[in-house]
């Protein structure tokens, strides 16, 4: 008698019938020897699903959060910078409206556009230290997230002060574009101070 | 009030808040997703890849995966099934990037060689350790995760037939190293 192979027998645990599956069953049901090796199939198979399970050695969440947290930081500059562009381009919209109908002052003109170059400046220094590769400390990574926070909050305000009344508006913008650079220098400083101290 | 939702196998107290916080980003729902499925994604990791320094970076490449992706789970599947899933593509992945392959079929006839030499009973830990990383993935995902033979052969870009004869090869090394012949 021709017993049934190791894949004959796994083919019978399978979903579905395969071709020749039914006369596999029927040579199981007559045949001892096979029914004897697809129980000890059953068996070994339950035995791997006992197993116990195995833990790691080393806690890897900080790692992974800090890897996380760092992806995030690029992200939010990314965000930021484009923000940042978005209200330029519509101030710089709003300015050249108003330069038809109501000129503003030179020196307020000539301020906003200094600060908002400042800006950008900024920016480019951070990118070009490329936090999304560094980690940073958990004091460190809490003031660069708050920082991070700040500007955010900033960039909304920006985007506000386009529905103020006109005659606020260039003085409300001057003011949060001077805000935006003071926190775009603390950030830098976060950076720079900690690559510092580390020597990179 | 906290309560135990099932995870599908596993608990996860006050499941749907933890998940939406998780899905907001908030490093606390995160923390807890970790630490409600660390151990069995490692046991996965574990049992595919070579070494427990592998398995762990396969631990950490895969929370970072869903960290990042889990906004897009959408909870029409269990939560266990989807992390499952990233982990078994990571472990798989790390295997195919460290081209264990390439020795599997000296490392299979090495050990195969070794224990028809010796007549010493193995458990059935060092049994399927000593397999193949190809036969010991596909044994895991088929036997003990329950993923199909056309899931395994997506997964590691291979037929649903390699799979099947991974697993048959599997088995009867099994069944020869863990001696189970002597009693029939």
């Amino acid at each position: 008698m021709t017993h049934l192979t190791i894949e004959q027998l796994l083919a019978l645990r399978e979903p579905g019938a395969e071709p020749g599956a039914q006369a596999a069953r029927e040579h199981l049901e007559a045949c001892d020897v096979c029914r004897a090796e697809f129980d000890r199939l059953y068996q070994r198979v339950a035995r791997l699903k006992a197993l116990p399970a195995l833990r790691p050695t080393r806690d890897r969440w900080p790692a992974v959060r800090a890897r996380f947290e760092a992806e995030r930081r690029t992200r939010r500059l990314r965000r930021f910078g484009l923000a940042g562009l978005v209200a330029a381009a519509s101030i710089a919209a709003a300015v050249a409206t108003r330069s038809v109908d109501r000129p503003l002052p030179a020196a307020t003109a000539a301020e906003l556009s200094e600060t908002m170059a400042r800006s950008r400046a900024l920016e480019a220094a951070i990118d070009q230290y490329h936090p999304e590769t560094r980690v940073l400390d958990g004091h460190t990574a809490r003031i660069a997230q708050e920082l991070e926070d700040r500007i955010a909050a900033v960039d909304r305000e920006l985007e506000m002060a386009d529905l103020m009344d006109a005659s606020k508006r260039p003085a409300q913008e001057l003011n949060l574009w001077r805000e935006r650079v003071g926190l775009l220098d603390a950030l830098v400083d976060v950076h720079l101070t900690r690559a510092s101290n580390v020597g990179l | 009030m906290l309560k135990a939702l099932s995870m599908d196998p596993y608990l996860l107290a006050d499941a749907k808040a933890v998940l939406a916080q998780a899905k907001g980003g908030d490093p606390a729902g995160l923390e807890a997703l970790y630490r409600a499925f660390e151990v069995p994604v490692y046991n996965l990791c574990r049992r595919i890849c070579r070494t427990a320094e592998d398995a762990e970076d396969v631990l950490q490449e895969t929370f970072l995966e869903i960290c990042r992706s889990i906004g897009q789970y959408r909870e029409d599947g269990s939560l266990w099934g989807w992390i499952r899933t990233i982990a078994a593509s990571k472990a798989l992945m790390r295997l195919r990037r460290n081209k264990y392959r390439d020795t599997d079929e000296l490392h299979d006839e090495v050990v195969a060689n070794r224990r028809e030499d010796t007549h010493l009973r193995m458990d059935l830990e060092a049994a399927l350790e000593r397999l193949s990383e190809t036969s010991r993935a596909v044994v895991w995902l088929h036997d003990v995760e329950g993923y199909t033979h056309e899931e395994i052969a997506a997964m590691m870009g291979k037929t649903p037939s390699f799979s099947k004869s991974q697993l048959a090869r599997a088995h009867a090394r099994l069944r020869r190293w863990l001696d189970e012949g002597v009693a029939a």
